[in-house]
């Protein structure tokens, strides 16, 4: 990221990467109350798998199957665009063949954006449209948020406003701490955020019930300060202590707290502490209902 | 010596089809993949004409257009926009940038919306140029 979106960690341009079927129209425009904070640039992407159109025996390169792909994403992108352009924001577009991940990374990286958005639809639909392997692969290898989008658990339609009500998952690393200034610029986009803590069961063995009421205590105190960060940008945040195992407790905390998504700090660098060593935000972004977003430490940043 | 003008496309198809029809009807064809490269070509070539597509990576022909039109330098430089985007979505969003309190821009010289037969674009190259 420029120094400039670095240092004050705002959204002006979105990356939003499409096979259509997964992440649709109705998707972006969940996603435009971000203009109310900063968003005024969205990049379009399709990435065409090579598989689709790769050489084969008897046929070689599909070319004319290629272009049949790259015209019907031109088009809904061209529909999409006008709609944009005509609110007075900035878009662009990509429709390249090759592998996905590497493709996103380039684009991202080129385009500078902010954040990326990606589709996986949740777990009662019959197709997974992007496979856990490519989202596991794309948020260990790119340096830039990333919000994976779901659709709604109970009716499989579009959520209204993810960013509305957001749980925001703490651990302490470098990286959760880079989600809460991420988040904090988010007033008017951001409802309400509840900040929560997961103490493993390992910490409370052998305690006594003085221990682990301090424990907790200790916790909120903890959560209690980056609530007064948000409340100090205007954003409603509350804190929550919860014990047991992370992701259980995680997504018990989202459905108690009726949140929108998921928020979580991630790297695959030396940065990471405690037990969330990579799985438990893999887990989120892959496998769990809500949508996720992760934001990485970001390297040397 | 014929004529410079610029083209600039993110698609390589529509710059090859521009650059035979150009060649054909004795221009000098300059090329630009998006709105970035676009503008430097522009400051280091200085086309008697530009050809601009809408819909880029990079930079969009939206801003490309705005920031050329209202620069003393180069707002005389006729501009053919060559776009799927339809005329009047361009022309809204010229409005609502405007109205967010931009300056105004003129309308393009000519506006073409893609596919656009080889002719008609060589047809309005000449009127536009004179």
């Amino acid at each position: 990221m420029n120094q400039h979106n670095e240092k004050n960690m705002v959204i002006r341009k979105m990356l939003f990467v499409t096979k259509f079927e997964e992440l649709g129209f109705g998707a972006l425009q969940s996603l435009l109350p971000l203009r109310k904070s900063a968003l005024e640039h969205v990049i379009f992407m399709n990435v065409i798998e090579r598989d689709r159109v790769a050489m084969q025996r008897g046929v070689g390169y599909k070319k004319s199957e290629e272009r049949k792909l790259r015209e019907q994403a031109n088009i809904r992108f061209i529909d999409w665009a006008e709609n944009l352009f005509e609110q007075g924001m900035e878009v662009g577009a990509y429709i390249v063949v090759g592998n996905l991940v590497p493709q996103v990374i380039d684009a991202a990286e080129k385009e500078n954006a902010d954040l990326v958005v990606i589709g996986r639809r949740s777990r009662k639909m019959m197709e997974v449209f992007y496979s856990g392997a490519d989202i596991t692969e794309l948020l260990s290898r790119i340096e830039r948020p990333v919000l994976v989008y779901k659709n709604r658990l109970d009716t499989g339609s579009i959520l209204e406003k993810p960013f509305k009500k957001p749980l925001l998952a703490i651990d302490w690393s470098p990286a959760s701490m880079r989600a809460v200034e991420y988040l904090k610029n988010l007033k008017d986009v951001i409802h309400k955020i509840n900040v929560v803590h997961v103490a493993s069961s390992k910490e409370l063995k052998g305690t006594s019930n003085f221990d682990i009421q301090q424990l907790r205590k200790e916790k909120r105190e903890k959560l209690d300060k980056i609530c007064e960060v948000f409340l100090a940008n205007g954003i409603e945040a509350k804190s929550h202590v919860y014990v047991g195992d992370t992701i259980e407790e995680i997504e018990r905390a989202a459905g108690e707290r009726k949140s929108t998504m998921i928020v979580m700090g991630s790297s695959g660098k030396s940065t990471w502490v405690e037990r969330w060593i990579g799985s438990t935000p893999r887990y989120i972004a892959e496998k769990s209902p809500y949508p996720a977003l992760i934001i990485p430490y970001g390297g040397d940043h | 010596m014929g004529k410079r003008v610029l083209v600039v496309d993110d698609d390589p198809d529509v710059r090859l089809f521009s650059q035979t029809v150009l060649e054909e009807n004795g221009y000098i064809p300059v090329l630009a993949t998006n709105g970035e490269e676009g503008e430097e070509a522009v400051k280091k070539e200085k086309p008697d004409l530009i050809i601009l597509d809408v819909l880029m990576p990079r930079e969009s022909g939206i801003r490309l257009y705005r920031r050329l039109k209202t620069n003393k330098k180069f707002k005389d430089i006729p501009i053919i926009m060559l776009s799927g985007i339809a005329e009047k979505s361009f022309l809204r969003s010229q409005k609502v940038l405007t109205e967010f309190g931009g300056d105004p821009v003129p309308e393009p010289e000519a506006y073409l919306e893609k596919p656009v037969d080889g002719d008609i674009l060589a047809d309005t190259i000449k009127k536009v140029l004179g």
